[in-house]
């Protein structure tokens, strides 16, 4: 009964792991607004070579590899409903460093196979897409 | 959870075919994990005739299901081992469901959130029992891939079964909340995780009704679901039971549909317990 137990408790702690959590990088857009970060000059390009192959709005759910619905970074309009969570998952700032995304393995083309491993952000890039973020959400826009 | 308390109430007072429709009670009342449903259901079957010793079992529990929420669709199969300890109006469980998630295209396989319980048997009476409950679940399973909520869960509980052969009939209320600061209000990923989502604050509630058919076969309904406390998504499943089994060993068969809150479209869970 006693090794049965035991095992039991071993079974239990077996399955612990470590996860990074989501955190506010409290990045601010230096004011005036520099407009030295833009959506043509570095947020698209980003999200090009770090994003798109997951989280694209041409990829139907199937093709996501595990990307949630309605987070497409294809697209300013679709970036800007979700900057904090953009922030809190890969950005870089005074109160974290995010490295969740992109995660470790990735598809070589948008939709297929996890195959490679994905290009990682440097840590100025990091802090780049925080603080154009910051300085983004609160730019006029026509859509 | 709460159903093994409840089930061991029934339990003890006759003979297999009540102990068994207990065990089908309890396994519902378990607030998601079929494993630590089916722990609780062996404490409550367990202690019919050993009220002076201690009882234990041992339980595994199969399930699939499909989802299909705001942001995820896919399918998950799990097992699920759970170990029940019961003495007296006293007791104990814990399980751990180990997962293979397929969600939009991405397999992951992992273990869930580990959950210890206990319960204590408050009233017993020919036809009445009820009694108290805490389940604690422990972060085991990776919040990021959607194993697990993340934080430490704590659910206390109180539960009652009241039993007219054929028929019994039982109830369950609780309380659960994260041991974390409630005030972060961060981005809403709906329904956490996967595999068995919870809001961080929540009212649980179940019912449950079970007929016997002899032969130690028993048929039912359950119904059973969350409330959130401030910001989440209330959840309700429904399902029927068909269990089976001898005092020593149980098995039941359950198929349930998510009526609200995008918990899962449709889950099979086949479990079986062995007692001594």
């Amino acid at each position: 009964m006693r090794l049965i137990l035991l095992g039991l408790l071993g079974l239990l702690f077996a399955g612990c792991t470590t996860t990074s959590v989501p955190t506010s990088t409290k990045a601010v857009c230096p004011t005036p607004d520099p407009m030295t970060l833009t959506w043509d000059g570095f947020g698209q390009g980003f999200m090009t070579e770090f994003c798109n192959d997951c989280h694209s709005s041409t990829l139907p759910h199937s093709e996501r590899n595990g990307a949630p619905l309605f987070h497409d970074y294809d697209m300013l309009m679709t970036v800007l409903e979700i900057p904090d969570h953009i922030d809190q998952w890969a950005g870089a700032g005074p109160a974290a460093t995010n490295t969740i995304m992109p995660p470790p393995r990735c598809p070589s083309m948008p939709g297929g196979a996890i195959d490679r491993d994905c290009p990682q952000p440097t840590q100025q890039q990091r802090t780049d897409l925080s603080v154009w973020l910051a300085c983004e959400v609160n730019r006029p826009h026509t859509f | 959870m709460h159903d093994l308390h409840q089930s061991v109430a029934a339990g003890r007072t006759t003979g297999s075919g009540r102990r068994i429709a207990a065990a089908a009670l309890v396994g519902w009342f378990a607030p998601l994990t079929p494993g630590v449903a089916r722990a609780d259901h062996d404490m409550a079957t367990m202690s019919e005739n050993h009220q002076d010793g201690s009882e234990l079992s041992i339980g595994l529990a199969v399930e699939a299901a499909r989802f299909e929420d705001t942001l995820y669709v896919g399918s998950y199969q799990g097992v699920t081992p759970s170990l029940g300890w019961m003495r007296g109006r006293f007791g104990a469980s814990a399980a751990i469901g180990l997962y293979h998630l397929t969600e939009n295209g991405l397999s992951t396989y992992g273990a869930g959130d580990a959950m210890l319980g206990g319960h204590l048997v408050v009233i017993e009476r020919e036809t009445v029992r009820a009694g108290v409950a805490l389940h604690v679940m422990f972060p085991t399973g990776s919040e990021l891939d959607n194993l697990g909520m993340g934080h430490t869960m704590a659910m206390p509980s109180a539960w009652a079964t009241w039993r007219s052969a054929p028929l019994t009939v039982a109830a369950s209320a609780g309380y659960g909340r994260a041991l974390v600061d409630l005030g972060g209000g961060g981005h809403d990923h709906g329904p956490s995780p996967l595999v068995d989502p919870m809001n961080v604050q929540e009212v649980t509630w179940s019912a449950a009704a079970d007929v016997d058919l002899g032969h130690g076969m028993q048929v039912g309904g359950r119904a059973r679901g969350g409330v959130p406390i401030g910001t989440g998504h209330t959840r309700a499943i429904g399902g029927g039971r068909l269990a089976w089994g001898s005092p020593r060993i149980s098995t039941g068969l359950e198929i349930q549909v998510g009526l609200a809150g995008d918990p899962f479209t449709i889950r099979g869970v086949v479990d079986t317990a062995l007692r001594f």
